[in-house]
């Protein structure tokens, strides 16, 4: 948020603005006079003048800063006043208090502490058991429930799609935070089976009734898309261009690995969901049951790029490359290397976790990593086993599920989230969340 | 005599704004009933859904509120009908998708603030119903705006809400005796609740309208949203 630093700069900001909206010509009211009242400005040239004032200045809740309050010069200086106090306000990572302090790599960066304050999942609404999609597939019966351990897929119904299932999670996670789409500065979006324009951030933008000034961005990773998403989020709130964001993932691959155009043994491993998280900079009214996002690091081991290729062919099919066995030891290999060092770089042993939000190529790989970390399975939530691997969402439904497992205890003691997750590449990337 | 369905009931600064719906053979419209020095009413007793006898006569109103009737008479109580039924009948009259089917015209978007705009001659009527994908409402500085999303994805901005009924519930929330934070209680209920009970409604719809030519320009407004607010919500926040 542009901070406006000296009245001199607020009047002739103000001034200007008004004359946008009054006209050139227009004589500059006194501070205190009643604008609305003495006919300067009816109710909706006062809301426009508002409007130009927050897109303008950055501060995009003057508009609420100045309800109850007399429409006047005055009165919008005392909120540009209020609304510096309240930036200030927020706590900085370099704060006793705070320990998911990222700062530790770097003492001399002192940045706003991320808050997760709100979360929500959601999968495609019908379930089709793992015999179906054999049969669909022409796949050897029971080759998925044995050797992938699914027992069955969510697939999107005919009035889903990445736009829907994102925006439903997306408003049921502003929900809970009594949060209104208005308060977000950022929409970020990521999706590895969203095709087209706009792009997925862009519709969700206009879904959720943003404000026009917020702004849309859509990240890529495939499965590691979320934890991409959510670092973006955390350096923009970290820096201060940002307050409030929504990191929403939306998956449908349902409808593009198709029978005819993949195989089974490729094509029935995924599912269809979405997930979303609100992110806050931490202040003095952040809720005690929350959690903070940690640090992040990310990385390409090139040497398994050839495990997992997909692109479009000529002819308009899909030219799939899936070495399943090689895509496996990589992916273990990978992932347990990724949460030791989640492990050392935040100093928080394993075992105290709450859970692990991990990117689920399918739960036999989930079970085989379990066993290597010596970790008991049910740290991982079962999100492969039921729906299928869900791209970009399945790390943020597991993380969903986590989270409200934890809020649900009533007790204060919530252990850490490991984050881990691989995207083709090999892409791959880990972090974490402590208690706030 | 004429029956006349209730559906719009807006504010006008101090007076009413009153549009009801006319059974014309088999179709149903839209009608505007006017008095003869005015185009509001400082006092209407009735609400939506009552539907009201009263003698209409035509009227050569300026685009675009071709709705306009003179009333020369007064209103009768009839009969009610409950606002679902309410409208069933509102999406047999004037109904639009997408921005420029609303009212037969371009809108423009006002390029120094806020607010959407029609040219009284471009304009074909003054009032439409539409479906939303979504839809907010948020209090800018005392004035209640809607943002909403058509079925068509389209966005309309910072519309001023006019309708009686939703306004008079936003003051009644923020009335001194309710206590303490009234403003941040209905913010929250705004961004939260708000959500729930209006859009999951199965009767969920809205009218839009153009306010009289101001300098040359009509601009958009929420005249109606249904479902109306209810009393007891309000012991919830």
């Amino acid at each position: 948020m542009a901070s406006i630093k000296v009245e001199t700069h607020w009047w002739r900001f103000v001034e200007e603005c008004f004359r946008r909206e009054a006209g050139t010509q227009a004589p500059i009211p006194d501070p205190a006079q009643d604008l609305i009242e003495t006919g300067v400005l009816d109710s909706m040239a006062w809301v426009s003048f508002l409007r130009t004032l927050e897109s303008a200045s950055g501060v995009s809740d003057l508009g609420t800063l100045l309800t109850e309050r007399t429409p006047s010069f005055e009165s919008i200086f005392q909120a540009f006043k209020a609304a510096q106090i309240k930036t200030q306000t927020e706590i900085p990572t370099g704060s006793p208090s705070q320990n998911a302090d990222s700062s530790s790599t770097n003492p001399s960066i002192t940045r706003t502490p991320t808050i997760l304050a709100s979360s929500c999942a959601t999968v495609g609404s019908r379930t089709i058991s793992s015999e179906d999609v054999e049969r669909a597939f022409g796949m050897p019966e029971s080759k998925l429930r044995l050797r992938a351990g699914i027992e069955s897929l969510a697939y999107a119904a005919e009035d889903e799609n990445e736009l829907t299932l994102g925006a439903r999670a997306a408003q049921q996670t502003l929900h809970a935070a009594a949060c209104g789409a208005q308060e977000l500065d950022w929409i970020i979006a990521t999706s590895e089976t969203h095709r087209g324009y706009p792009s997925l951030a862009a519709q969700l933008h206009s879904r959720l009734l943003a404000r026009e000034t917020c702004a849309a961005l859509d990240v890529g990773g495939a499965c590691l898309g979320l934890l991409n998403g959510l670092a973006v989020a955390q350096g923009l709130i970290g820096s201060g261009q940002a307050r409030t964001i929504a990191v929403i993932t939306s998956d449908v691959h349902s409808r593009i690995f198709t029978p005819g155009r993949v195989a089974g043994e490729f094509g029935g491993l995924f599912g269809d969901g979405a997930s979303a998280f609100l992110l806050r900079a931490k202040n003095a009214s952040t809720p005690q049951q929350s959690y903070a996002l940690g640090e992040f690091f990310f990385g390409c081991a090139g040497q398994y790029a050839g495990a997992i290729r997909v692109a479009d062919a000529p002819n308009g099919d899909l030219d799939v490359h899936f070495d399943g066995e090689a895509l496996s030891r990589a992916a273990i290999t990978r992932m347990e290397k990724v949460i030791l060092d989640v492990e050392l770089r935040s100093g928080l042993p394993r075992s105290s976790v709450q859970g692990l939000a991990t990117h689920q190529p399918n739960p036999r790989l989930v079970a085989l990593l379990a066993k290597q970390l010596d970790l008991p399975l049910d740290k991982f939530p079962s999100v492969a086993r039921t729906c299928g691997n869900l791209g970009s969402s399945t790390c943020g439904v597991a993380l969903d599920a986590i989270l409200h497992s934890a809020m649900s205890h009533q007790t204060n003691h919530h252990g850490p989230i490991f984050l881990a997750s691989l995207g083709p590449g090999l892409l791959y990337g880990g972090g974490w969340l402590v208690p706030a | 005599m004429t029956k006349l369905l209730i559906t719009e009931i807006t504010r006008m600064g101090p007076a009413f704004c009153v549009i009801g719906l006319q059974r014309e053979k088999d179709k149903i419209r839209s009608v505007r009933p006017v008095s003869a020095t005015a185009n509001s009413w400082m006092h209407f007793p009735y609400h939506r859904g009552d539907v009201l006898q009263c003698d209409l006569a035509p009227f050569c109103g300026s685009k675009p509120h071709i709705e306009d009737r003179v009333s020369t008479s007064g209103f009768e109580k009839d009969s009610a009908v409950p606002e679902p039924e309410v409208v069933t009948y509102l999406r047999k009259a004037e109904i639009a998708c997408s921005l420029q089917e609303l009212f037969g015209c371009v809108l423009h978007e006002n390029k120094n603030g806020s607010g959407l705009f029609a040219k009284p001659p471009e304009a074909k009527r003054s009032v439409c119903g539409t479906v939303t994908q979504n839809l907010r409402l948020e209090l800018c500085a005392n004035e209640l705006r809607a943002t909403l999303a058509l079925s068509s994805g389209e966005v309309l901005r910072d519309l001023p809400v006019v309708d009686r009924d939703w306004r008079d519930f936003i003051e009644a929330a923020l009335a001194i005796h309710r206590g303490a934070n009234r403003l941040a209680r209905l913010e929250r209920f705004l961004n939260s609740q708000f959500h729930y009970k209006v859009l999951s409604c199965p009767h969920h719809f809205i009218r839009l309208g153009l306010t009289r030519p101001y300098h040359d320009l009509c601009w958009l407004m929420l005249d109606t949203l249904i479902p109306l607010p209810r009393n007891d919500w309000l012991e919830e926040f």
